[in-house]
Parts: C-alpha cells; sequence; structure tokens
C-alpha cells in the first residue's frame, strides 16, 4: 500500500539515476563500437525512467509512470531507426567503428 | 599508474556504497532499504561491466541485467506495471534486435583469428576527457540532489488517488456495497467530490446520514492508476507516440531497403514491358 515516502529516500533513488545517466555517458564517449554507444544510450532511458518514476511516487503523481511507457516508445523507435542504419553502414564500410564514419552521404 | 588507478577505483566505490548505505535509515521497512541496496549496486555493477567489456555481445547481456536491476528498483517504487513492462519490452523486445544485429554484424574481421577483438572495441576513445565530463556531471547531479532533498516542495498525500476511484464510479460503489451492504448508495457530495478526509483518513457519508470510513484495499490497482493518467492526462501525447511509431517504422523500411542491381536483360524487360527475348536481335 502506499505509504509516504521519506526525502532522503527519494534522493537515493535519484543518485542512483545519476551514476547511471553518468556511466552511459562515459560509454558513448569511450566506446568506438556503434552498436555499444546506441546500447549506451539506452541506459542512459533507463536512469531517467528510474527518475521519473522516483518523484511520481514522491508526489503520489502517476504521471512519471506514464512518461516511462513514453521513454519506452522512444527507446523502440530509436532501436528500430539506429540499427537499421547501422547495418547499411556497416554494409557499406564493413566496419562498426564510429571515427570511420566521417560523412553521412552514399 | 595501475595501483593509483586501483586506488581511485576503491575509493570511488567505497563512496558510492557509502551514500547508498548512508540513505538506509530513510525507508520505513529494512527490507526495503536492502532490496534497494542490492537493486542499485546490480544495476550500477553491470552498468560500469557493460561500458568497459570487449565484446558487444556480452555489453548486451551485462544491459539486461541493468534493465532486470531497474526493473528491481522500479517494483521498489510501487510501479508494478512499468516494472514488468520494462521487462517484457526492453529485455524482451528491444535487447533481442539489438542481439540480431550484432550477431549480422559482428563477423570476425580475421579468418586467421576467429575469436580476436575488432581494434575498436578494444581501444578506447578520448577516456580522460570522458571520465572528466562524467565526473563533473555527476558532482553536480549528486550536488544537486543531496542539496536540493531538504527544500523539496512537500509530498503528495495521496487524495489524487481517492479522486481517479470516484470517476471509476462502478467500482466505487461495488467496493462500497462490498464491505458495506446497506449502505445508502450514492454518497453525499461536497465540494465537488464525494470522498472527504479526515485525520482517520477518508471517508463516505450516504444520503441518510451513516459515515464510512474507507479502506485503502479500495484504491485503483497501480495498473489502473497508470492508465487513467495516460488517457486523462496525456491523450494528445499518446498519438503523437502513435506517430512516432509509425514514422521509425516506415524509417527503417527505407533505410534497410536494398537496392537491386538489374542486368542489362531484366532492365530491357522493365522499360518494355514484355521480355526480351521476343524483340529480337534488332541491334
Amino acid at each position: 500500500m502506499m505509504t509516504t515516502f521519506a526525502p532522503s529516500a527519494l534522493s537515493g533513488y535519484l543518485i542512483v539515476s545519476g551514476i547511471l545517466l553518468t556511466i552511459g555517458l562515459i560509454g558513448f564517449f569511450v566506446r568506438r563500437n556503434l552498436i555499444v554507444m546506441f546500447l549506451c544510450t539506452e541506459l542512459m532511458f533507463q536512469s531517467a525512467a528510474i527518475a521519473f518514476v522516483a518523484v511520481g511516487r514522491y508526489y503520489f503523481d502517476y504521471s512519471g509512470q506514464v512518461m516511462v511507457i513514453f521513454i519506452l516508445t522512444v527507446a523502440a523507435a530509436e532501436a528500430a531507426l539506429a540499427l537499421a542504419l547501422v547495418v547499411l553502414l556497416h554494409r557499406q564500410n564493413n566496419t562498426l567503428d564510429a571515427e570511420t564514419i566521417v560523412e553521412l552521404k552514399e | 599508474m595501475q595501483v593509483s588507478m586501483v586506488a581511485i577505483g576503491v575509493a570511488a566505490s567505497g563512496w558510492l556504497i557509502g551514500i547508498v548505505t548512508g540513505s538506509l535509515s530513510a525507508f520505513s521497512e529494512v527490507s526495503h532499504g536492502l532490496f534497494f541496496i542490492i537493486f542499485s549496486l546490480c544495476a550500477i555493477a553491470a552498468a560500469i561491466r557493460m561500458v568497459v567489456h570487449a565484446r558487444p555481445i556480452y555489453c548486451a547481456l551485462y544491459f539486461v541485467l541493468v534493465v532486470i536491476s531497474t526493473a528491481g528498483l522500479l517494483l521498489m517504487l510501487e510501479a508494478e506495471f512499468m516494472a514488468f513492462a520494462l521487462i517484457i519490452v526492453y529485455a524482451g523486445a528491444i535487447l533481442i534486435t539489438y542481439m540480431f544485429v550484432l550477431m549480422l554484424a559482428n563477423q570476425a574481421e580475421n579468418p586467421e583469428e576467429p575469436y580476436s577483438q575488432a581494434i575498436y572495441d578494444r581501444i578506447p576513445r578520448e577516456p580522460a576527457a570522458a571520465v572528466a565530463v562524467g565526473f563533473l556531471l555527476l558532482c553536480l547531479l549528486t550536488g544537486t540532489v543531496t542539496g536540493g532533498a531538504s527544500s523539496l516542495p512537500p509530498e503528495g498525500d495521496g487524495a489524487s488517488q481517492w479522486y481517479v476511484l470516484e470517476k471509476l464510479s462502478q467500482q466505487f460503489e461495488t467496493n462500497v456495497l462490498e464491505i458495506a451492504p446497506d449502505f445508502a448508495w450514492p454518497p453525499i457530495s461536497e465540494g465537488g467530490h464525494f470522498i472527504q478526509f479526515s485525520s482517520s483518513g477518508p471517508y463516505i457519508v450516504s444520503g441518510e446520514g451513516t459515515v464510512l470510513e474507507l479502506d485503502e484495499v479500495m484504491l485503483p490497482t497501480n495498473t489502473q492508476m497508470v492508465g487513467w493518467s495516460l488517457v486523462n492526462d496525456f491523450p494528445v501525447t499518446i498519438e503523437l507516440a502513435g506517430v512516432i511509431l509509425l514514422m521509425a517504422m516506415f524509417g527503417a523500411a527505407v533505410l534497410a531497403r536494398r537496392a537491386i542491381e538489374l542486368t542489362e536483360k531484366e532492365k530491357r524487360k522493365v522499360i518494355l514491358g514484355h521480355d526480351s527475348e521476343e524483340v529480337g536481335d534488332d541491334r
């Protein structure tokens, strides 16, 4: 049952979310494999989901959970488009290295 | 160099565990805090392993672990629907797409060494700059969170949940008549709401003046509340989400389409509309 939620418990969840966001950002900068770079953006989506639900839980507001549905939508759309692009680039250059893709034209 | 790196790593993880266990006392139940620590440490460890692993397949698998830990955290936050939706959609659908593409694209570069990793999976790009940026971001985030937690606006009182129950009139009536069969339905509306609040909790008053205390068991479930919020508060956004998915489908179909190379004979067939054999050799 819904009980009240202490602000320090909220900050615990927000800090975990911030740590995941930072790891995702570092991964996006550090990795050179295109697919792993997109996985790191998905990691950042996850951290945003935690933050949304935690704040929504604090205010007894379900909009936070609705936002997670939209995050799922955007993540699915992004995965479909990004992976189609990656397959295309891999077919063209035969590598997944982000460094080799300096121009996005055929 | 190695020793100092390890020392920094140990110090960082010590700080991490300290800050996470420091929030343990905030939870009303000990088991809640315990599960919070287990799930969050699991998520962070899997995320770190995912970022540093050289094999992309293992990165995807570690990301599944991150998703499952996140779902555990959402369960702790009493968001059951979203927790399971996350597992089904993320771990079940999106990650499978990633695995497919990884298998498609990740052939061994060097046939003599089939298990060697590609050079771009082994050598990082700008690690020092990335860690500096990440450190700054983490400083800002934790500073904001720990500094701002004391000055938050007051938390909600949960009254909005009861007002949703009012709008689900059929369920409201059934629930009330279940615990009090001789309650004279409908209750008196006061200030636009059937449900009133006293210090002992929510209650309703019938037309005959009987007062009925409402139990929290009668509240709508998490799925009902999310559905209500989705269609009541965000009707346009859900349409836009549908449009985004449609556009992504079109985009992926257009991008993945392979241009077919036609031979001379086939081109002639397409242009003339019939088999080139019948045209004869007029060359």
